[in-house]
């Protein structure tokens, strides 16, 4: 017995030694990488040392062919050692700024940096196509933001997903280009995300990075059912100033009035055909040393929408948010609220005044992060641009889940959740979801 | 010496060797005449902080010392680190850090690199300005 309990007791701290160890192992694989770098470049020294011997030799044996001009060749062949030098250090002077460019670039690579985002999922109903079931594919986000200078930067994501016909189809999510004048301020023009509320900037079509299974029904995207003008066209200002105890930040933004096309929000990449317009604001406080992690803020715009039903008709959407977000290494607690208060400006007539919201509350623990959901939203069927979305139903939905991180760049998340519609087509759902997602 | 004793030393001796090491000091370095503040620093490396005057702050990691800087200065482990910079890429179009083999590698690019800021396991020498030391 004495035997089996020392047995144990090896095995134990053998496999605790083996944990400890990975750490170390990690680091010696990359030591051992840049000793194979090393090592190549101590050979491709040594190569050039011996092409220079070389070199010498042969601009002697040239020398020594001369007859008048003997001597002076041979002064020459004795002085190319220092110009062969002067070269080499030229080459690795060359060679050093190279390597500090790639370096200043950032990434750490030659070339672009690509980085990209997939997940798959399987459950009773699918995340966002509540009609569909069984094993789906989400989507492969292909991600780019090229240094191109100093205050020059740039991002494009583009994003291929398969609809509910399972046909695959892509959207250029994000197309920006931006001038940094400081940290306190960036112009970007292009296609971006609508700088409302925290959500909708904080966590874009890579699933892997957010914490819940999927986004909050209404913040979804145009394409996905979404009832808010998620994607700008337009020009955006954007930065942040440091206060005492805080961050103070700031957006404005100026776009294409979005349209509403069978039954989605359109962003109009392309232009608009008449004046309309999109413009708002963000403003926001991330508190420093006494509340760090906590941000709190407010948002409005006001677009003009045009319709697809109706040449000519615009619908004012005017929209005011407040929002918070408790992000630290123990919690992760969001909360949005916004109202509505849109009118038909062809017609004329009251205003329609809708609202929709959500708290999300979730706790990072060692193994874990659980998280909870309530959403809501009352949006009136009588305001144009709720009653021409597909989607844009009344509705509320409780939502429990579980992320699993199982390692830096892959997650396993679990929810469970229902849904009741509760006007236009009033009805019911339970899902039972599971998601697989990864960064890269 | 019992051989479940030996067995039990053995052991601890070889979970003590797995142990990862963290340098006992660490040295925060700027290219000469960058002199961002102390209280800077978490900043600059977590991409809040991108300029000092007209100057572009360019940081880079130290792969030999990166999990005493995580740890002592950042107070964040590789993980959390990483998924950070994700974030950050993903909002707002920045890179993280180049990641360079070690102090010598470091020190080049600091010397090299206007706004290059990057930590050292060893005390530089001249030629850089040390904004603090950990």
């Amino acid at each position: 017995m004495r035997h089996f309990h020392a047995l144990v007791g090896w095995a134990i701290c053998v496999l605790g030694s083996y944990c400890l160890t990975q750490p170390t192992f990690a680091a010696d694989s990359r030591d051992d990488r840049v000793t194979v770098l090393e090592e190549k470049l101590d050979r491709s020294l040594k190569l050039i040392e011996q092409l220079t011997v070389r070199m010498r030799e042969l601009e002697v044996q040239l020398a020594n062919k001369g007859t008048a001009a003997a001597p002076a060749q041979s002064a020459a062949a004795a002085e190319s050692s220092p110009q062969t030098q002067e070269r080499l250090e030229n080459v690795e002077e060359q060679l050093a700024q190279l390597t500090d460019a790639n370096a200043a670039r950032g990434g750490g690579g030659p070339g672009v940096p690509l980085h990209g985002f997939a997940d798959v999922g399987i459950g009773n109903h699918n995340a966002n196509e509540p009609e569909l079931k069984g094993a789906n594919v989400g989507s492969l986000d292909i991600f780019l933001n090229p240094q191109l200078g100093e205050h020059t930067r740039s991002l494009f994501e583009l994003t291929f997903e398969v609809n509910e016909h399972g046909q695959v189809e892509s959207d250029l999510e994000r197309a920006q280009l931006g001038y940094q004048f400081s940290d306190a301020a960036t112009l970007w023009i292009g296609r971006f995300h609508t700088p409302f509320g925290y959500y909708n900037t904080a966590f874009h079509h890579g699933q892997q990075i957010a914490t819940s299974l999927r986004r909050p029904r209404f913040l979804l995207f145009e394409d996905q059912g979404g009832v808010m003008p998620n994607h700008t066209v337009g020009a955006w200002l954007t930065g942040a100033d440091h206060l005492s105890d805080g961050k103070l930040t700031y957006d404005f933004f100026v776009g294409n009035g979005q349209a509403i096309s069978s039954g989605s929000i359109d962003a109009r990449a392309g232009g608009v055909d008449r004046g309309s317009a999109i413009y708002g604001g963000n403003l926001g406080y991330l508190f420093g040393d006494t509340l760090d992690g906590l941000k709190v803020g407010v948002s409005a715009f006001r677009s003009n929408i045009s319709d697809d039903q109706q040449t000519g008709r615009i619908t004012r959407v005017d929209n005011a948010g407040v929002y918070f977000a408790y992000d630290t290494d123990r919690f992760e607690h969001i909360g949005e609220f916004y109202r509505f208060n849109d009118s038909d400006r062809t017609l004329g007539g009251p205003a329609h005044r809708s609202s929709a919201g959500f708290l999300q509350l979730g706790w990072r623990l060692p193994l874990a992060m659980p998280y909870l959901r309530y959403e809501r939203a009352v949006l009136d069927q009588n305001d144009n641009y709720f009653a021409l979305q597909a989607e844009g139903m009344s509705y509320f939905r409780t939502a429990v889940g579980v992320r699993f991180d199982l390692d830096a760049k892959s997650a396993l998340k679990l929810e469970l959740a229902h849904t009741r519609n509760t006007d236009r087509l009033i009805e019911q759902w339970n899902d039972a979801m599971l998601d697989y997602a990864i960064r890269f | 010496m019992q051989p479940k004793h030996a067995i039990w030393i053995f052991s601890l001796l070889l979970a003590g060797n797995g142990a990862a090491a963290v340098a006992d000091d660490l040295y925060l370095a700027c290219h000469a005449g960058v002199s961002i503040a102390a209280t800077d620093v978490r900043d600059v490396f977590l991409g809040e902080k991108q300029f000092l005057n007209a100057v572009r702050l360019v940081p880079v990691d130290n792969m030999a010392a990166q999990p005493a800087f995580l740890e002592k200065v950042l107070k964040m482990n590789g993980i959390k680190y990483a998924t950070t910079w994700a974030k950050k890429s993903f909002r707002d179009g920045v890179n993280p850090p180049a990641v360079m083999a070690n102090d010598a590698a470091v020190l080049e690019f600091i010397r090299r690199t206007p706004g290059g800021c990057g930590y050292l396991e060893m005390e530089p020498a001249e030629g850089v300005t040390v904004i603090a030391k950990y």
